[in-house]
């Protein structure tokens, strides 16, 4: 006698009952590339942290698939280590000893048939086992180069078929999804071929952050904000992603790809889209990703380019009292790289909502320090009863909304200064999010992870989306692929260039 | 950075409050709600380190009232905290000697964070009425925690006869993880339960919601046995297939750390399913402010007494218990 599996409901789950956490269907995990940064870095302290917050379902296995001579053992040792260095929430013995449970290594390289059809047998043997129902995600945490071939030992074995393994099926891919629109569009009819397209998740781990969904909640959820939402009220928005540090260890793959397909064509255009994006029908995923492409589509360029698109590389300088090199000298650059650490772009959105406002974006390493908010700046009164002099220190209205780190909203506005005279000048009001937002909440991996094993798309990007924004970028990149990046300085706030162009539309960019 | 005031009143209260404010500038913003947390005085520390793990998770201005005996003279001690020992709260602890006690309510109505809702926390043993008590009829959410009066079962009575929308039990919180578990070892079984069985220390005001909650839900007698503890020991249920065959679905936590899950004749699978602290208990119940009609269905399967959900508020009936048995 097995448990079978079946689609009647379960009673003790009812809609009403909110205390009862969403845990997903037994299912397993199989990562491609277990050993590297990104697995130990993230995804295993993510599964440890979700098995700690009782989110994962009883029947859960977590294959890890690489080129080791390893076994189960020595794959243990290093998850441990990572779940213990890595993960947000407190290492429990007893919490542990269940993801050890689940934990199983299969050695072999990608192009090794045997290790293939031994991993399909694996899983099968998972249902008897660890009750995994035929459901399993596989989580493509390799190069996009090693992409064909993991697909086709997929399609060959017929792991990726729905239908033939009785549960779901589902592949996770991340970043980058692709160099140009060309790229993007012939690996995703690659993975398309291989699973239905309703079964791809496309990470992008910025949109798993709270602050970026609590957009959505500020501007859907309230009426304060939607009615001037727009071009009358709204002057301009600027999008800041900052990095203090270099390049790290990513010397190859960041040199090839620089900072506006590492950065600008995923998570600012996501950032964009969902500041600008028209009111979603319902919160489901398809009605998000909807107006989140037509937003895409709507993106214009502006005519001159040579002053609207800066492009900017660090030079040797001095951050946070630390002398740090130039890119130029960072280890596996080469001398005469022109790759651009820093971007910054004014986009337009050709719709009835922005007609006409600026959206500028910008995104840097080796910048004063980590940050990444958006700030809508509004337009100022039409007409003020004060005299000229009482008003000279009052700017434009700000909304903030800081992503990371110190999470909040921020207002700005103009108040009375106290004292016999009438003088305004602007003051800020500040939300802070609980600590709760920054220690215990959920950290982004941990959230998509879990909307990957329930099926929830709402934070993926579809394919569509991913091609729209490349479409963006390849026309800056043609634009780019003549010039030579503006030198800045480490520590400074980008380029000469990118404060020449605000400073064009008679704006500046917001110290953050 | 805390202000002590000996013999005070509650406008003194107040005004402390506004200067720590001021003095703390932006430490203290995002308020979601106003706890105000009824202790005996045995018990402040422990509420104070539940109550401070909660805030991290839901800001909120936190009042604590320690009730001394009424047969003293009245007389005010409070304490006020912001972004000290408390956490992220802002924080007042008050005693109350003497007839002043009976009118908390009069010192903490000022001290309400502006149209934030109001929470109420009994940690101790609760009053048998809660509407006899002004500090339950202010709160929007009403918590107490059966599990510290004498008989818990009965003290789960008392609440269900006494029960308002709004009024939540620390015992039903305590049952959230183990009907995680269930519902999760439940998903995908085709068939119908026929059976459930909780076993669980005796008198263990948990595990009577539980089974109350399975009756509930699935429709099936009930039984709760006693074993050693500590809490609930086990769970078992029993599922008819369609092929006319049972499945029993068993999860065993012996020793309160981590349980066996044990379905038809798969692999036997070890859980953790730890009892959990106070100021995680806390947190839950801070999360949400609507009903709950799964515990009032709960509650009136485990008591028999019938629950009423409509949304009715608590009216203050004032009893002097100098006079009570008089």
């Amino acid at each position: 006698m097995t448990v079978p599996s079946g689609s009647a409901g379960n009673p003790l789950r009812d809609p009403r009952d909110r205390r009862l956490p969403r845990v997903p269907g037994p299912c397993a995990i199989v990562v491609f590339g277990i050993t590297g940064d990104l697995a130990r870095k993230k995804l295993i302290p993510a599964i440890y942290d979700l098995s700690n917050r009782g989110l994962l379902p009883p029947g859960f296995a977590l294959l890890g698939f690489a080129r080791r001579d390893w076994d189960t053992g020595d794959f243990e040792s290093l998850a441990r280590k990572s779940a213990q260095d890595h993960a947000r929430t407190e290492f429990r013995e007893d919490v542990w000893k269940r993801v050890a449970a689940s934990l199983q290594f299969l050695p072999g390289s990608f192009d090794d048939d045997e290790a293939f059809d031994n991993l399909a047998s694996c899983l099968v043997e998972l249902e008897k086992s660890h009750g995994i129902q035929g459901n399993a995600a596989f989580y493509l945490s390799i190069p996009p180069a090693a992409f064909p071939i993991v697909l086709k030992q997929m399609q060959r074995t017929g792991m990726a078929d729905n239908a033939k393994s009785g549960g779901w099926r589902r592949v996770v891919v991340e970043k980058p999804f692709g160099h140009d629109l060309a790229s993007a569009m012939e690996l995703n009819a690659l993975v398309d071929e291989v699973f239905s397209p309703s079964d791809v998740f496309r990470i992008d781990h910025y949109l798993g952050k709270e602050t970026v969904q609590n957009m959505l909640a500020l501007r859907f959820a309230n009426t304060l904000f939607e009615p001037i939402w727009n071009s009358n009220y709204v002057d301009s928005v600027q999008f800041t992603m900052a990095e203090d540090v270099g390049i790290g260890g990513r010397a190859a793959f960041y040199d090839s790809a620089g900072a506006a397909r590492d950065v600008l064509q995923n998570h600012m255009l996501q950032l964009l889209a969902l500041t600008a994006m028209e009111e979603p029908v319902s919160f489901d995923a398809e009605a998000i990703r909807t107006e989140k492409l037509k937003v895409l589509n709507a993106i214009s360029l502006p005519d001159n380019l040579a002053r609207y698109a800066i492009r900017g590389q660090y030079d040797q300088g001095w951050l946070a009292g630390e002398r740090v090199p130039a890119y130029l000298d960072e280890e596996g650059i080469p001398k005469d790289s022109r790759t651009e650490t820093y971007a910054a772009v004014r986009l337009g959105i050709e719709t009835r909502r922005w007609a006409g406002v600026p959206f500028y974006l910008r995104t840097g390493k080796r910048l004063p320090r980590r940050v990444t908010e958006i700030a809508v700046s509004f337009k100022t009164a039409p007409h003020l009863p004060f005299d000229v002099t009482d008003t000279v220190e009052l700017g434009h209205n700000q909304l903030v909304v800081r992503v990371q780190p110190d999470e909040g909203v921020t207002l700005r506005f103009g108040s009375k200064v106290p004292g016999s005279a009438m003088e305004v000048r602007d003051v800020s009001m500040d939300f802070l999010y609980g600590e709760a937002f920054t220690e215990s909440s959920p950290e982004a991996y941990e959230r998509l992870i879990l909307d990957v094993l329930l099926g929830d798309a709402t934070l993926f990007p579809r394919n569509e989306e991913v091609h729209a924004s490349w479409k963006v970028i390849d026309r800056l990149e043609d634009f780019w692929s003549t010039t030579v990046p503006e030198k800045y300085r480490a520590g400074e706030w980008g380029p000469r260039g990118a404060d020449e162009m605000l400073a064009a539309d008679g704006r500046t960019w917001r110290r953050p | 950075m805390a202000t002590t005031l000996w013999d005070t009143t509650g406008s003194e209260v107040v005004k402390a409050l506004l200067a720590e404010r001021r003095a703390a500038g932006a430490l203290a913003s995002g308020l979601a709600l106003t706890l105000v947390a009824v202790v005996d005085e045995r018990r402040v520390q422990e509420a104070e380190q539940a109550a401070t793990i909660a805030a991290a998770a839901h800001p909120c201005r936190l009042v604590i009232i320690v009730r001394h005996s009424i047969n003293a003279e009245s007389r005010l001690d409070a304490e006020v905290q912001i972004g000290g020992r408390l956490g992220s709260t802002e924080a007042v602890v008050m005693r109350m000697y003497g007839r002043l006690g009976l009118h908390a309510e009069s010192v903490v109505l000022p001290l309400l964070a502006p149209d934030a809702p109001v929470v109420t926390w009994w940690h101790g043993p609760p009053p048998d009425e809660i509407a006899t008590d002004a500090l339950g009829v202010l709160a929007n959410r009403r918590i107490t925690d059966s599990s510290l009066a004498a008989d818990p079962l009965e003290a789960l009575r008392t609440r269900a006869a006494d029960f308002v929308s709004g009024d939540t039990d620390l015992v039903w919180t305590r049952a959230t993880p183990w009907r995680a578990l269930l519902a999760s070892a439940m998903d995908g079984v085709d068939g119908t339960a026929v059976s459930a069985t909780v076993s669980a220390a005796a008198g263990n005001g948990s595990a009577a919601l539980l089974a109350g909650w399975l009756g509930s839900r699935l429709d099936v007698p009930t039984e709760l046995d006693e074993s050693g503890g500590p809490g609930i020991t086990g769970v078992e249920l029993v599922v008819r297939l369609p092929d006319g065959n049972d499945c029993p679905i068993r999860i065993e936590r012996p020793d309160g750390v981590s349980a066996k899950l044990t379905r038809g004749d798969e692999d036997a699978r070890v859980l953790p399913l730890p009892r959990r602290e106070l100021g995680d208990l806390l947190a839950e119940e801070l999360r949400r402010m609507d009903p709950d009609p799964v515990y009032a269905e709960a509650l009136t399967k485990c008591t028999g007494i019938h629950v009423d959900l409509s949304p009715r508020s608590r009216i203050l009936v004032w009893r002097d218990p100098a006079l009570a048995g008089s």
